[in-house]
């Protein structure tokens, strides 16, 4: 065996070691109930498919070893692209092949699985096999995320893994710098706070390109998730700046036929929307230069190298971003708060009217086309025990059970993110997921090349715009969605 | 008798794998092709819909705008890789210090991934990290950015093309000028011919074939070029860099309009064959008709 062999076959040993001792180092409650459960299905492999993300590596590295100790039933999951995950998992359920017995379910496809029949209704399924019941699982351990997964009778087809919410992330030690503050004041007339406002956004990350530029350092006002070729930027605008606007779900209206146009009840190109879309390429183009290629991965990195003032992030980034001193250049540096809005509109969504931003995540469903649908109702209880979660919010920072909250550690850590996890329990219902559309990528890749067009200047907004939602329509009417 | 029965018995397990697994996706592609299917419309069925999605495309400005794109991707790439694989080519004929060393990192390339080759590229022309953009800006003062200047996303795309592919030009060309008889030239050398006079008349007719060879290979994967192009720029920025693979792949996952990404794949087959025919016609017939 050569040197680099056998440092390697050590290696492995020590990671298989430590993540045995880390799986072990979980207590579950009631461990009996779930060896005798697993005795019914000796031999039984669950496999599943899942986007590779903190969260699910948690899964495959602590959760399924554990759950596999515990009642011998094997599982398998891949972990792959979210692209791969997706045409694996559509692919295997519409031919019906059973290959997967778990698979992971974006919030913003859940709606496209439902319209299809694709998912066992797992609270029915508990409630026909009540000897699967897991001591500890309960939905109403849920926060109220788990909702989203919920079918149009109120049953559960997916058992949530991961949320977060997109939000405005400020850096500290510059919003605090006495001598930033200063001059702030002196060319606004204002104290620097983050901004509540579009316009308070806009000044100060006009404030910070140009003082930065003046200095000769690579700071800029703002980020910007603007990329020219991929959905991210379509994302950026119909999900976090048009409804701080006052326009959401995609400016498509469900109630009036889909209409995305002004003329049939839309406002895929309201003026409102054309508003949006001005003031959000105009923050675009006082951002670094990169902006135009970043999709929602490369504006945590650029955030995280201390490039930009503010901008909106996902959460899912914030905790490496505050945390992690491997990544982040801005540890300790990170504020949290609600994304900007513009006037009249956090009253509207108060009153329970519209939403702030988006409220991202994902849950572990059933395949209707499984072969091991009753190891695998047991596998998805697992997922949702309380005894996991504290670590697994430590691990990546997601919280779907409203228990997870109230550890000291988590708590510890929410210090951390500078309040990340606090905004997501107390203001988190002013954040919504993707609109209970079963068309995302549909409508999205019709008008995408538009979009981009209008990124690169090629076409302008109002005609842009205007395009886009005639487009949409057209795409609506093509799917069948439409009747006009 | 006995050695034809025993051939086909060796070959048929490769001739099954090849039925499966390619005959029959690609009659199933066809056949999808003159179906209208997206698995989420409100009726999720195969519904025949005849040459419909074929008579679409003639009118769909993404896809012609693609094919457009494409065309001249395809060019610029192939015509610069057969150009300098042949000029590589002959410089590894001859003997120059490091030149071992050389041809092995001139290869490299060819091993990796196109999903890799992608990536690095993207790392190398992103602003503020990347290496291409700030030597361009040190040297030139020439702000590249790929996200929002078509031109340069087109540009960069065809070298990095050109950097992936020239290596295997370049070691089918060595292969063919080793093969060459050495009469024909020391011919040519005593009857006073210079080296231009040998490139034009001897050396380009003798590695034709193989040139030509290597530019059908080059065709074909230029056309459906997909991976590489996707990592680094998404088809954009707009469009600019949508090649039809792009496209495809746009049509047939994310947006899954089957049966339309089925008739785009065919017509993308249909060109591929009418391009390398127009090429065999215009090149290897003229001189099969004169010998």
């Amino acid at each position: 065996m050569t040197i680099s062999l056998k440092a390697g076959a050590s290696a492995l040993a020590l990671a298989l070691a430590a993540q045995g001792a880390f799986a072990q180092d979980i207590q579950i409650e009631n461990a009996d109930w779930w060896q005798e459960a697993g005795a019914k299905f000796d031999g039984v492999t669950i496999r599943g498919v899942t986007e590779s993300t903190p969260p699910s590596n948690f899964v495959t590295d602590v959760i399924a070893p554990k759950f596999e100790e515990l009642t011998g039933i094997r599982v398998e999951i891949e972990t792959t692209s979210w692209d791969q995950m997706y045409d694996k998992a559509i692919k295997d359920m519409e031919a019906g092949t059973g290959i997967y017995d778990v698979v992971y379910i974006e919030q913003d496809i859940v709606y496209s699985y439902l319209s299809r029949d694709f998912l066992v209704d797992m609270t029915a399924a508990l409630e026909e096999n009540s000897d699967l019941q897991a001591p500890g699982y309960s939905e109403d351990n849920f926060t109220t995320f788990a909702d989203y997964f919920r079918g149009e009778n109120g049953d559960l087809f997916g058992v949530p893994m991961e949320a977060f919410i997109k939000i405005y992330l400020y850096r500290t030690d510059l919003f605090d710098d006495e001598e930033i503050r200063a001059a702030f004041q002196e060319q606004t007339g204002r104290e620097l706070e983050p901004a509540k406002t579009h316009e308070e956004y806009a000044e100060i990350a006009e404030f910070f390109t140009q003082y930065f530029q003046e200095q000769g350092e690579d700071i800029w006002g703002t980020t910007a998730q603007a990329h020219t070729g991929h959905p991210a930027s379509w994302y950026e605008y119909v999900e976090s700046i048009l409804p701080t606007f006052g326009v959401y779900n995609w400016g498509i209206n469900a109630d009036e036929d889909y209409a995305a146009t002004v003329e049939h009840g839309g406002e895929m190109n309201s003026d409102t929307a054309k508003e949006a879309l001005t003031w959000w390429l105009s923050m675009r183009d006082i951002a670094p230069p990169e902006s135009v290629q970043s999709t929602w991965t490369e504006v945590a990195t650029t955030f995280a190298a201390g490039r930009a003032a503010q901008g909106l992030v996902y959460g899912e980034n914030a905790a490496w971003i505050a945390s992690d001193e491997n990544q982040s250049r801005v540890v300790g540096n990170v504020g949290v708060a609600l994304p900007p809005v513009e006037d009249g509109v956090m009253e509207e969504i108060e009153a329970g009217n519209g939403y702030i931003g988006y409220y991202d995540g994902g849950a572990f469903g059933i395949p209707v086309s499984s072969n091991n649908h009753e190891a695998a109702l047991l596998f998805a209880q697992f997922l949702a025990l309380p005894d996991l979660q504290e670590e697994w919010a430590l691990a990546a920072p997601r919280i779907t059970l409203t228990s997870t909250y109230d550890s000291e550690r988590v708590q510890q850590l929410d210090e951390d993110l500078g309040g990340y996890f606090s905004m997501m329990r107390d203001d988190g219902a002013l954040f919504q997921g993707a609109p209970p559309y079963p068309f995302h990528a549909q409508v999205r890749e019709a008008v995408a090349p538009i979009f981009y067009s209008i990124l690169t200047g090629s076409t302008g907004v109002d005609e842009g715009l205007d395009q886009m939602a005639e487009r949409a329509e057209q795409e609506l009417t093509n799917l069948g969605y439409r009747t006009n | 008798m006995q050695s034809n029965k025993l051939g086909w018995f060796l070959l048929a397990p490769t001739l099954v794998v090849l039925f499966f697994f390619g005959v029959v996706p690609f009659l199933y592609v066809v056949w999808l092709a003159f179906h209208q299917w997206n698995p989420f419309a409100v009726d999720p069925t195969i519904i025949y819909n005849g040459a419909e999605n074929f008579r679409r495309l003639v009118f769909d400005q993404a896809f012609l705008s693609s094919l457009g794109v494409t065309l001249a991707f395809t060019f610029f790439a192939v015509t610069t890789q057969v150009i300098l694989g042949y000029v590589l080519a002959q410089a590894f004929m001859r003997d120059f210090p490091g030149k071992a060393i050389f041809r092995t990192i001139h290869t490299l390339p060819l091993i990796m991934a196109p999903i890799i080759v992608g990536s690095i590229w993207k790392l190398m022309t992103t602003p503020s990290i990347g290496i291409i953009p700030h030597y361009l800006d040190q040297w030139f003062g020439y702000d590249l950015n790929i996200g929002q200047s078509a031109i340069a996303a087109f540009t960069i795309t065809v070298i990095m093309d050109v950097w992936h592919w020239t290596p295997l030009v370049t070691l089918t060309l060595i292969a063919a000028l080793v093969s060459l008889p050495p009469d024909p030239f020391e011919q040519a050398q005593i009857d006073g011919a210079n080296r231009r006079q040998i490139f034009w008349h001897i050396t380009l007719p003798m590695i034709s074939p193989a040139i030509l060879a290597t530019v059908f290979i080059r065709l074909m994967d230029a056309l459906r070029t997909v991976d590489e192009v996707l990592m680094l720029t998404g088809g954009g920025p707009g469009s600019a860099t949508r090649y039809l693979g792009v496209h495809i792949f746009r049509e047939v996952f994310p947006r899954t309009n089957y049966g339309y990404g089925s008739a785009v794949s065919v017509i993308v087959l249909y060109l591929t064959i009418v391009v390398c025919w127009l090429l065999f016609v215009g090149l290897i017939a003229p001189r099969n008709k004169k010998a």
